[in-house]
């Protein structure tokens, strides 16, 4: 049956109107998640608040567990959604600078849209900053470019490159996530209090 | 104070034991459902759709007209089982029967888009059975020979004479199965060739000399 959209059972004009609608709803929950704050954001790093992984961990294994039961009932069909090409060094690359900016500016790209929205100073100018960062990219793309072709795998998954069922992954996966969230909670009762 | 918010934290972590709980459940679910194998090929809406149209269906006449001038692109499947392919059977057609569909080494046949891919039975209706598993697959090309065998005795090997009030038309057609017969017709003798009877040997018989009634000597 599903995806909806490709296969027409929502008429294509609606895309973005729902895509606003989803994106009003994931900047709703960040925020209600207290992800606007950047000294919440940056606690995983310092182990004082594991929100963000815990958070993003859920919704991930989450949404891939219910995707998986919908295509076992043949509402969604999981080959026709959408896999991002992997740019492996590129991928690797671009994290280490993402995960510099993410703990020197408190926020990561969504989260600072979200700051801007409640008025936040430190938001707007790590936004700006967001801004340069992807003018100076786009201009100079053609520099980058070889680097991001050499590294395209195309569209693959661990299902393909590991060769196991998906669901011994998803499984896998949700018992690391049980793992992490546990150990996270041991290292924050470890870790100086940090009232923000 | 302090003992209400501890017990609030210890209801909160037996929460979270459930979630958690419940999350590894759902997940382990998915590993221990039952797996069946989804069906490959064509989408059902798109496969009832093909179903429902009479395209796939070739008739005897032209078909008769690509055999005769020996169109490259046409590959006769005969549908029947192998006794019944043996005792007669269209020029040149590969045996698959029915049964044998799904067989890998038989596959080569029917799963390509070089051919012309012409399905026939006695009927049409093993044929049509073969293309609708062929058609559900994705494959290409399939055709069914409307009528079938008996349709190609009734119409090319022995056609009816049409009425004299039928269209000049009619009657062209009638010439044409008569022609296409002769040149099919030459196929059937070889085909029974083997199992032709024994000739009766030609008794010839050589008209005895009467005896001449003595006549009246001289």
């Amino acid at each position: 049956m599903g995806p909806l959209l490709p296969n027409e059972l929502i008429a294509i004009e609606w895309n973005y109107v729902i895509a606003i609608l989803i994106g009003i709803a994931f900047g709703y929950i960040m925020e209600a998640s207290g992800f606007s704050s950047s000294r919440k954001l940056v606690g995983v790093f310092y182990g004082y608040d594991f929100a963000v992984l815990k958070v993003f961990f859920t919704a991930a294994v989450v949404s891939v567990i219910g995707l998986y039961y919908m295509d076992y009932l043949n509402w969604v069909d999981i080959t026709q959604l959408f896999v991002q090409p992997t740019y492996l060094s590129a991928a690797i690359i671009g994290g280490m600078i993402m995960g510099v900016g993410f703990l020197t500016g408190g926020f990561c790209p969504g989260t600072s849209l979200c700051a801007v929205a409640i008025g936040k100073i430190d938001g707007m100018l790590f936004t700006v900053g967001l801004m340069i960062g992807i003018f100076v990219f786009s201009e100079l793309f053609a520099v980058f470019e070889p680097m991001f072709e050499r590294s395209n795998l195309g569209h693959i998954t661990m299902v393909d490159t590991l060769g196991i069922s998906p669901y011994w992954i998803i499984f896998g996966f949700t018992i690391i996530a049980v793992v992490v969230f546990a150990l996270s909670d041991i290292i924050r009762e470890k870790v100086k209090k940090v009232f923000y | 104070m302090s003992k209400r918010y501890k017990s609030k934290k210890i209801l909160a972590a037996g929460r979270y034991r459930i979630l958690a709980a419940i999350l590894l459940l759902l997940a382990g679910g998915l590993v221990l459902l039952p797996k069946f194998s989804e069906n490959e090929g064509i989408s059902p809406e798109l496969f009832v759709k093909n179903a429902l149209s009479t395209e796939r269906y070739i008739s005897t006449d032209q078909l008769a007209d690509k055999l005769i001038n020996e169109d490259p692109t046409v590959l006769l499947i005969d549908t029947r089982p192998e006794e019944e392919y043996a005792a007669y059977t269209l020029p040149d057609a590969v045996n698959v029967p029915l049964k044998e569909f799904f067989n890998e080494n038989l596959n080569a046949y029917l799963d390509q888009d070089v051919y012309d891919v012409i399905l026939f039975s006695n009927d049409n209706f093993y044929a049509n059975e073969a293309w609708m598993l062929g058609n559900r697959l994705g494959y290409t090309n399939l055709y069914v020979l409307k009528g079938g065998l008996n349709e190609w005795f009734g119409t090319i090997i022995n056609p009816e004479y049409p009425d004299e009030t039928m269209p000049r038309e009619a009657f062209e057609l009638y010439s044409f199965r008569k022609a296409a017969g002769m040149y099919f017709g030459v196929g059937i003798v070889q085909n029974s060739a083997q199992e032709k009877p024994k000739q009766k040997k030609k008794v010839v018989t050589v008209p005895k000399k009467k005896k001449r009634a003595p006549e009246g000597g001289c």
